[in-house]
């Protein structure tokens, strides 16, 4: 006996120490890898909001339960770790004394009973799992899996290790049960009942005797061990890194989240001064090098669940974008580069300059990988439609090709559904505006389109280029007296004005959007609010600059836009575009422009609560609302534009992609100035999710959205017998034609 | 290779126009000003051409009031190496001839090896300054250029003419202006734009030029303005709407208008 529990212990303590060294140094590599990335700050101010997101994303899973099914599996697992926790301390207790309890709680027939529940809920859990990646099979169901390029065998791994981790801990547990009856010693903690499993199991090992049953405990405790250490190590080489990652990630990702606002270009805490850049000033991403720590986290912790890509427009309409893959690319680059970010400690200089002296240091291969072009066209790769991956997650390297496609940077449309979804709060809008700066500001390496975009908001101020005295022209189009900022010597805005009606560049050019301006300010005059609207002040926000890549064109709209603002005292803005409102009441502050910004659909909703817009006569269509990914996820304003709609419409019905799952039209991300060359068109498939709802007006609230499913709804027409009388219209329209007797 | 690129700045091509109040000279501090958008392909062509060169020297010429040096610093920001601005009261009011006249006497003795011109300022759209200029450096004159080519002290482009292409070959230094859709010109890199504020720009007075005052400005220009209107608002167009008979009408429309 005391010969045999020595070598247990001897056993039990090789096996770890073996494994733990190995294990020891893969996470001392990790830190230090974490570490070598540029600094980053804010990341843990506001603690309070911090400790908050880690409770209720991290223990109370709340982004994985937005998805009901893997959501729960997943909670089964993840809590079942946890608890299965005080197993593996009673496991190494067992190596050292075999009646080893945890202190105070350890022979509670409670916590017996809830380590086998979650040891089964685990077993659970990774069945739904396995269930789920059967009928998902990127084999079967190509790019509409969402793990359409995840690495598919180590996930199953994974699965299998679980398994494993489950059944040895129930066998250990079970023998030693069994130990306890023959001996009468308190081997197992819990013979007073509790642990369900484990005294099932135990029934089936009884017969076999004393000595086999002692054996067993030996060689359970021994497999336990040598299981999870090995799951440990698997952990740390694989994608499930995310067990640790994910937490630190949640922590200190961007709070409330890494939607709305984009952050500036920063330099040494602080915003870059764009009119004296210091030298060592970087604009933007080039090079795996160059992302910060706060990147490398984000990339350790994808775990290649594909929900962002489930759920991505571009990645649905065939196009080589997909969130996830890019940020498996990204962490494959900084894996692959690893060396040289290590021997480089943050002090690689970018702008195509590297560090030399850590350069030298490098072998041959990692030294090509690293000096390898970073973005640009990879034309002629394999799987180019699929961003280069193959379905099981293989991406043939193609040395000769620069490693993030140019292609797939340049079709996102900044709608923020990966940041949405992603369940380990990971940045990708933040990472791909960082890629496009470089490629704008540094690389001059941009779609071409974009030339006559900045060209037009350069001389201009708007993206269409028209002249700035035409901003007034929808006044004269309407029978009531609009005020115009300064047409009376005004030098601030008066005290009776109620608000600013920042019009915008489509609310004043495009002819949709100026039909919107011209219901809103009706609307407005209906209701007695006293708004004024600053005419040729007016310039772009910088919206469309600023996804672009163009920051240094944002910092300047912006700047001269804030100018104005505060100079004329502006307090109350309301705005009809999303993008409007992201800018003025979101980026501008980052500009010290500080207003109170509302959108169109929250002020009408509001005076139609207080009885100051009565629809009377309620449209008959059937209509459906199509969120905008600037109002709804962006800004989360969900609710005012549907009120509007049921004040003003009969019948309502909701798409099935809706709210927060809402599918982008197609314009954002400075994509509405972008030809859309590959795959089918984002617009019509939205336009034709609308169109199957069967409802006969798709309302809108953002003037881009309103020109992308206009079209789609358009094209649709053309076909017989389809999308007949379906119309778009902005939310204001059917409030007014509603207010209208 | 030493080239040379001589840019306007003009008031945005799109922008509405006004005439200072009475004289038919146009208001200018009422437009922004911008690049003549040809001179962007001629900026363009010459930084490709000593790119490929791998090396050489780009240097922009431009003659106008204080607002266009902004036109040589874009030049420099989308790549030139130094800038050469010629600006005087004296030479408010000039026409194409006495521009010609102050531009070469800006370029001659340089030693350039190709002077490029966009084919044609979008204000003005005479066309005739880079043949104006030829001439009076007794240099080749290849113009409307929508290729270029550089070897072995020859330049040969292909000339856009009414009837196709021409090519013309000639010994440098020459003169050459260039179409639009020749290339597409680059957009400057916040890199260039940084770099352009350092970059050398010579500034010139008439005097420094060398320039006879009494061949320049409005004085002396050849043209003058006799008389100006205001163009008559657009008439309305007609709108049919189409009530399954949308094809007649525009046959009809056509035909009334003899053009089918
Ligand atoms: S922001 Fe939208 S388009 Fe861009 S990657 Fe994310 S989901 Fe795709
Ligand atoms: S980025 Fe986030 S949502 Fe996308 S696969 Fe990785 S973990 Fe999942």
């Amino acid at each position: 006996m005391e010969s045999e529990m020595a070598m247990r212990l001897i056993v039990g303590l090789a096996l770890t120490i073996g494994i733990l060294a190995f294990a020891g140094r893969r996470l001392l590599f990790l830190v230090k890898l974490a570490r070598s990335g540029k600094p980053v700050t804010g990341r843990l101010s506001d603690p309070t909001a911090r400790v908050q997101a880690e409770t209720v994303e991290v223990l109370g899973q709340r982004k994985l339960l937005k998805w009901t099914i893997p959501g729960i599996a997943h909670v089964f697992a993840f809590w079942g770790f946890l608890v299965l926790g005080a197993t593996i301390l009673e496991v190494y207790g067992a190596l050292f004394n075999p009646e080893f309890a945890i202190p105070v709680v350890g022979r509670w027939s409670l916590l017996g009973f809830a380590e086998d529940l979650f040891g089964l809920l685990v077993l659970v859990g990774i069945a739904i799992f396995a269930i789920l990646r059967l009928t998902n099979k990127p084999e079967v169901k190509g790019r509409y899996s969402r793990f359409f390029g995840s690495h598919t065998t180590g996930a199953w791994l994974i699965l299998f290790m679980i398994f494993n981790v489950v059944w040895t801990l129930f066998l250990y547990r079970a023998a030693q049960y069994n130990v306890s009856l023959y001996t009468g010693n308190d081997n197992f903690p819990f013979m007073n009942g509790g642990a369900f499993v484990t005294e099932w199991v135990a029934s089936w090992l009884y017969p076999l005797g004393e000595t086999a049953n002692e054996w067993l405990e030996h060689i359970g405790i021994w497999l336990q061990i040598a299981v999870v250490l090995l799951f440990l190590l698997i952990v740390l080489h694989s994608k499930h890194l995310h067990i640790g990652a994910a937490p630190i990630n949640v922590f200190t990702s961007r709070r409330p989240n890494a939607l709305g606002p984009l952050l500036p270009i920063m330099y040494d805490g602080k915003p870059l001064n764009f009119e004296d850049p210091p030298d060592d000033a970087l604009f933007g991403k080039g090079h795996i090098a160059e992302f910060t720590w706060k990147g490398y986290v984000d990339f350790m912790s994808c775990t290649e669940c594909g929900r962002c890509q489930s759920q991505c427009p571009a990645w649905n309409t065939e196009k080589p974008l997909s969130p996830k893959l890019m940020i498996m690319n990204l962490r494959d680059t900084m894996f692959a580069q690893s060396e040289y970010l290590l021997a480089a400690k943050g002090k690689h200089p970018g702008l195509g300059e590297f560090d030399e002296a850590a350069l030298a240091s490098l072998s041959p291969e990692v030294r090509a990988e690293v000096e390898r072009p970073f973005i640009g066209s990879r034309e002629g790769s394999d799987h180019a439609a699929e961003d280069g991956y193959t379905p099981d997650g293989h991406r043939s390297s193609h040395a000769d090709l620069p490693i993030i496609d140019e292609e797939a940077l340049w079709n996102c449309t900044m709608c923020g559904a990966c940041v949405n979804q992603c369940p380990v709060d990971i940045e990708h809008i933040d990472h791909f505006i960082d890629m496009r700066r470089n490629q704008v500001l540094i690389a001059t390496d941009f779609p071409a389109e974009l030339n006559g975009l900045f060209k037009n908001l350069e001389n201009k101020g708007n993206p269409w280029g028209m002249n700035a005295s035409d901003r007034n022209a929808w006044i004269s189009e309407v029978d009531f007296e609009v005020s115009v900022f300064g047409a009376n010597g005004e030098e601030t805005i008066p005290d009776e004005v109620d608000y600013l009606f920042w019009v915008g560049c489509a609310g004043a050019f495009e002819d949709r959007a100026k039909r919107t301006t011209k219901n809103v300010a009706e609307l407005l005059n209906i209701a007695g609010v006293n708004f004024m609207v600053l005419g040729d002040g007016e310039t772009c926000t910088g919206d469309p600059a600023r996804r672009a890549g163009n920051e240094f064109l944002f910092q300047m709209q912006a700047a001269q836009n804030v100018e104005v603002l505060n100079e004329i005292k502006a307090k109350k803005i309301v705005v009809t575009c999303p993008h409007c409102l992201n800018s003025l009441k979101r980026e501008y502050p980052q500009l010290g422009g500080n207003y109170e910004v509302v959108h169109h659909s929250e002020l009408l909703a509001d005076l139609v609560k207080a009885g100051r817009l009565t629809p009377v006569n309620k449209i008959e269509q059937t209509v459906t609302y199509h969120d905008p990914c600037y109002l709804g996820r962006h800004n989360k304003i969900y609710s005012p534009p549907r009120e509007l709609v049921a004040a003003s419409a009969e019948n309502a019905v909701e798409m099935e992609r809706s709210g927060d799952k809402s599918f982008c039209c197609g314009a954002g991300g400075a994509r509405m100035w972008m030809e859309e060359k590959i795959g089918s068109r984002i617009n019509q498939n939205r336009g034709d999710e609308a169109i199957a709802t069967g409802a006969k007006r798709i309302a809108v609230a953002c003037p881009f959205c309103s020109v992308m499913l206009n079209d789609a709804v358009t094209s649709r027409q053309q076909e017989p017998g389809r999308a007949i009388g379906v119309e778009v219209v902005d939310i204001s329209t059917l409030l007014l034609s509603a207010s209208k007797s | 290779m030493k080239i040379a690129v001589c840019v306007k700045q003009v008031p945005d091509t799109w922008a509405e126009k006004k005439l200072k109040d009475g004289s038919g000279i146009l208001d200018r501090e009422s437009v922004e000003g911008v690049m003549n958008e040809l001179d962007e392909y001629a900026v363009e062509e010459a930084l490709k051409i000593t790119e490929a060169d791998g090396g050489g020297e780009v240097v922009v010429v431009s003659m106008g009031p204080e607002r266009a040096g902004e036109a040589v610093r874009k030049a420099l920001s989308m790549g030139a190496d130094s800038g050469i601005h010629l600006v005087d009261d004296g030479l408010v009011g000039s026409d194409s001839v006495a521009t010609s006249y102050a531009l070469a006497k800006v370029l001659d003795g340089r030693g350039f090896d190709l002077i490029i011109f966009g084919s044609e300022s979008t204000d003005a759209r005479m066309s005739v300054v880079p043949a104006m200029v030829a001439e009076r450096l007794g240099l080749a004159q290849l113009t409307f250029a929508n290729k270029v080519e550089v070897s072995g002290g020859n330049v040969t482009i292909d000339r856009v003419t009414d009837n196709g292409l021409e090519t013309i070959t000639a010994a440098t230094p020459a003169i050459v202006s260039v179409v639009e859709k020749i290339n597409e010109p680059r957009y400057p890199s916040f890199k260039g734009i940084m770099a352009a504020k350092k970059k050398p720009v010579e500034t010139l007075s008439a005097g420094d030029a060398g320039l006879d005052a009494s061949q320049v400005g409005i004085a002396a220009a050849w043209s003058l303005v006799d008389s100006f209107a205001a163009r008559p608002p657009k008439a309305a167009g007609v709108i049919v709407q189409d009530e399954g008979n949308g094809g007649v009408a525009i046959a009809d429309f056509l035909s009334a208008q003899k053009l089918i």
